[in-house]
């Protein structure tokens, strides 16, 4: 036993000795939660593809930057003189990684692509006012539009419109190639993918990393763990808020708190009673304490919102003190609808999203002060899609909507929320053919109060950007107005 | 004998063939579209549509398990949904890590209750077998995750001697490799070693009690002898059956400690699959799994006659 004791002191002593030196400074390891579903940025919308992908292996014509605005990228420049037929005119010297020119014929053939129903590009309707696509010379290409389309450019800039080279189109899922400033190293399938720097990259000077190593860390006390213990460099999703407070007070990290275009909502199947009664809606909204619910459930963290657009949205307004917090009109408005006593239902939550379960549990003590007596039924994220979205199975639900200008979705009568009003669907179309920017703005005024009137659903808060990083760590977005996390600028302070 | 392994091979077989049919119409019952969940919620319900026909998932259930099933039997299990990738070279590629992980937690399960269970055995009901029966109550009350995090929180965080997860990869060496599963080796190890004692601790007490035990003593054998040859191995047939449906406990339980050791390992394929849908991959993993517990209650039966040369299986 004695001896035992002897070697067990003498390994754990010589374990330090045994421990990897330190990483060189131009490298970087950012834990993530989740693992891609696959790279193929045109055959996933998955947030996790993107965040690896987008921007920092694949680029599209133009780019949301980090403010927001749209900027030509690949595209050194646009024109259109009606706003139905546009010419982007080509960076001269873009390389993909197989060492290949960017020329027009490659994205003639990506947005062809796109479009085909047979590729099962998962967001086709991007496309659809496409008339025909001409190639002009190696580095113009023209898109003609079938009518005015005002998100055109937000479309080309979306990640579904990434350039890639023809001949890298089968490999896209496991070995994607683009014109980025990262290269895809290698993808370890369940621990990591490396990216490595792309020498060649059009824009000078950038990337200032030379390998950038994504770890899949699922577990947020894993991922607590291993920043605490140094084994990442950056934690980007999977902590909580809960882990914050703690790591505001560290002096070894930084903490990055900033906005996201996911706004986080309870919504109600307003095809299922009691829900197609307005007044029971707003009796709902008027039932729950938003500030109370971002405190509970996020620990303060996140904005409080009173409509679908978000703060990073240019078109922002803030409703959030639209409907507030007020137990007895909710109560009234209960009453006037026939439910004096309130009524049972059922909040169906995915797990897999933390906050969902969380937000769930603040709300149904709310809204059971004014009688809505909620059971909180938690599925796996599987059976969500099929149960709540896409056969809308449901009476109440929270989910976070990560895509930015998704106010579409409230302007089809078929998505889960069953919200069918002809005045906001006629808002939408109009702002859909409408350029110019100030009456665009006021129809997205409109359909904001619109919205706010009829409540289909209740926007609670914006599901802030919440990563710690070791301090010497700089370039980071602060906010995420794109469902990228761009690595281009990020760089250790020498 | 030669019977004996034929009648078992034929018994394998139709256990595969049940699990696997059981696993195929379980996965395709549950709620939940796999393309669905490739297209995520902001794809359109017309691509998912699409999706679904080219991945032949609108196909009689029976016919897409007879198909499956002639491909398997050619050793040809599919292909991933998710990773794009042939399920058999997934399954090869996430071995590295489960196997050796199994193994060294088997290993420490075996190394630390069989000389605890022997030792409170012969100290029954003095001070060393109630410390040893607390020590095993803990070890069974305590959850493999938390174990998980505490030793994370001890050796990675306060002490940094070893990486708080992931998988260094056997390239780096033999060390590195053993030194990323160490950890979660013990966690996963933890509980069926617990629960092992206990077994060896019974058993051991049920062979001190016959009369052989006595009359070795009584002759003047060595109390090493008699606890070796005479009580040890008569009491392993007991022990040798826990701990192979242990075995078989481990490789489950590598589901969640690999993702709390953030491993790329078959659990941790298996849950990724499970969430996505990813059909062949669920399909894949399990058949394995089940080839593997079943070899191994196999190996176990023929332990049985090494131990026990009165067991005949003809």
């Amino acid at each position: 036993m004695r001896h035992l004791a002897r070697l067990l002191l003498v390994a754990l002593a010589l374990a330090p000795l045994a421990s990897p030196a330190a990483a060189p400074a131009e490298n970087l390891v950012v834990q993530v939660a989740t693992e891609p579903p696959g790279l193929d940025l045109t055959a996933t919308p998955a947030s996790a593809t993107a965040g690896v992908v987008f921007y920092n292996v694949q680029e599209a014509l133009v780019k949301v930057d980090r403010h927001g605005k749209i900027v030509p990228w690949l595209a050194e420049r646009w024109h259109t003189s009606d706003n139905r037929n546009y010419t982007f005119f080509l960076k001269r010297g873009v390389r993909f990684h197989n060492g290949r020119e960017l020329k027009a014929a490659d994205v003639k053939f990506v947005i062809d692509r796109a479009m085909n129903p047979e590729t099962k590009h998962p967001a086709p309707a991007n496309y659809e006012a496409i008339s025909d696509i001409i190639v002009k010379d190696d580095y113009t290409i023209t898109f003609a539009l079938k009518n005015t389309t005002a998100n055109f450019l937000l479309n080309m800039a979306r990640q579904g419109s990434v350039i890639y080279p023809r001949e890298a189109v089968d490999t896209l899922k496991s070995e994607p190639i683009g014109t980025g400033p990262y290269k895809l190293g290698e993808w370890v399938r369940g621990d990591r993918i490396v990216l490595v720097k792309n020498p060649d990259y059009h824009v000078k000077g950038l990337p200032k990393l030379d390998r950038v190593t994504y770890r899949f860390i699922p577990d947020p006390n894993a991922a607590l763990a291993a920043l605490k213990a140094g084994d990442v460099d950056a934690a980007m999703f999977g902590l909580g808020p809960e882990h914050i407070p703690d790591l505001q007070k560290d002096p070894r990290f930084q903490v990055i708190v900033g906005e996201t275009t996911n706004d986080v909502i309870m919504s109600m199947n307003n095809s299922r009673k009691p829900f197609t009664d307005v007044r029971v809606r707003r009796a709902v909204t008027y039932g729950i304490n938003k500030p109370e619910v971002v405190k509970g459930a996020m620990f303060g963290f996140g904005r409080v919102i009173g409509t679908n657009v978000d703060p990073l949205n240019p078109y922002f307004v803030d409703m959030s003190g639209a409907m507030p917090y007020d137990p007895a009109k909710a109560k009234k408005l209960l009453a006037e609808a026939g439910y004096p006593n309130g009524f049972d239902a059922v909040l169906k939550v995915a797990p897999q999203y933390y906050y969902t379960v969380r937000t769930g549990e603040v709300l149904a003590d709310q809204l059971q002060k004014v009688g809505v007596k909620i059971r909180i039924e938690q599925i796996e994220w599987g059976q969500w899609l099929s149960r709540v979205w896409k056969d809308a199975d449901y009476d109440l639900t929270i989910i976070g909507h990560a895509e930015a200008w998704d106010i579409n979705n409230y302007a089809k009568p078929t998505y889960y929320f069953r919200y069918d009003s002809a005045e906001f669907q006629r808002l939408f179309k109009e702002s859909e053919v409408t350029v110019d920017d100030k009456a665009r703005r006021e129809l997205y005024v409109k359909m904001q109060k619109r919205l706010v009137e009829d409540a289909p659903v209740v926007w609670l808060y914006i599901h802030p950007r919440l990563a710690v990083t070791k301090q010497g760590l700089q370039g980071f977005w602060k906010d995420l107005p794109a469902p990228a996390f761009d690595l281009s600028e990020v760089a250790w302070v020498k | 004998m030669r019977r004996y392994i034929a009648r078992r091979v034929a018994a394998f077989v139709a256990t595969l063939f049940f699990v696997s049919g059981l696993v195929f119409v379980v996965v395709r019952v549950l709620p939940g579209d796999p393309a669905l969940v490739i297209i995520g919620a902001e794809g359109s319900p017309e691509v998912a549509a699409r999706l679904r026909e080219s991945l032949g998932l609108n196909r009689p259930i029976l016919v897409q398990y007879a198909e499956w099933l002639s491909r398997a039997a050619r050793g040809d299990l599919g292909v991933s949904l998710q990773y794009d990738v042939p399920v058999g070279r997934l399954i090869l590629s996430r071995l590295p890590v489960t196997l050796p992980l199994t193994v060294m937690a088997a290993v420490l399960m075996a190394a630390t209750a069989l000389p605890l269970g022997l030792y409170a055995a012969r100290r029954h009901r003095r001070a060393g077998d109630y410390l040893a029966m607390v020590v095993s109550q803990v070890g069974i009350a305590i959850p493999g995750f938390w174990a998980g995090l505490l030793l994370i929180l001890l050796f990675s965080v306060h002490l940094g001697w070893v990486q708080s997860g992931g998988f260094a990869g056997w390239s780096s060496g033999l060390w590195p490799g053993v030194r990323s599963l160490l950890l979660p080796a013990i966690a996963l190890g933890l509980f069926q070693t617990a629960v092992l004692v206990r077994a060896t601790r019974s058993s051991v007490l049920d062979v001190l009690r016959e009369d052989y035990v006595r009359t070795a003593r009584a002759k003047g054998v060595s109390e090493l002898a008699v606890l070796a040859k005479h009580t040890l191995r008569n009491a392993m047939i007991p022990i040798v059956t826990v701990a192979g449906l242990q075995l078989g406990q481990l490789m489950a339980g590598a589901i969640i400690l690999e993702s709390v050791f953030a491993l790329p390992g078959l659990g941790r394929l298996a849950l990724g699959a499970i969430t996505a849908r990813d059909l062949p991959v669920v399909q894949g993993v399990t058949l394995f799994v089940a080839s593997t517990i079943v070899l191994i209650n196999f190996a176990v039966d023929l332990l049985y006659v090494v131990l026990d040369p009165r067991i005949r299986y003809e």
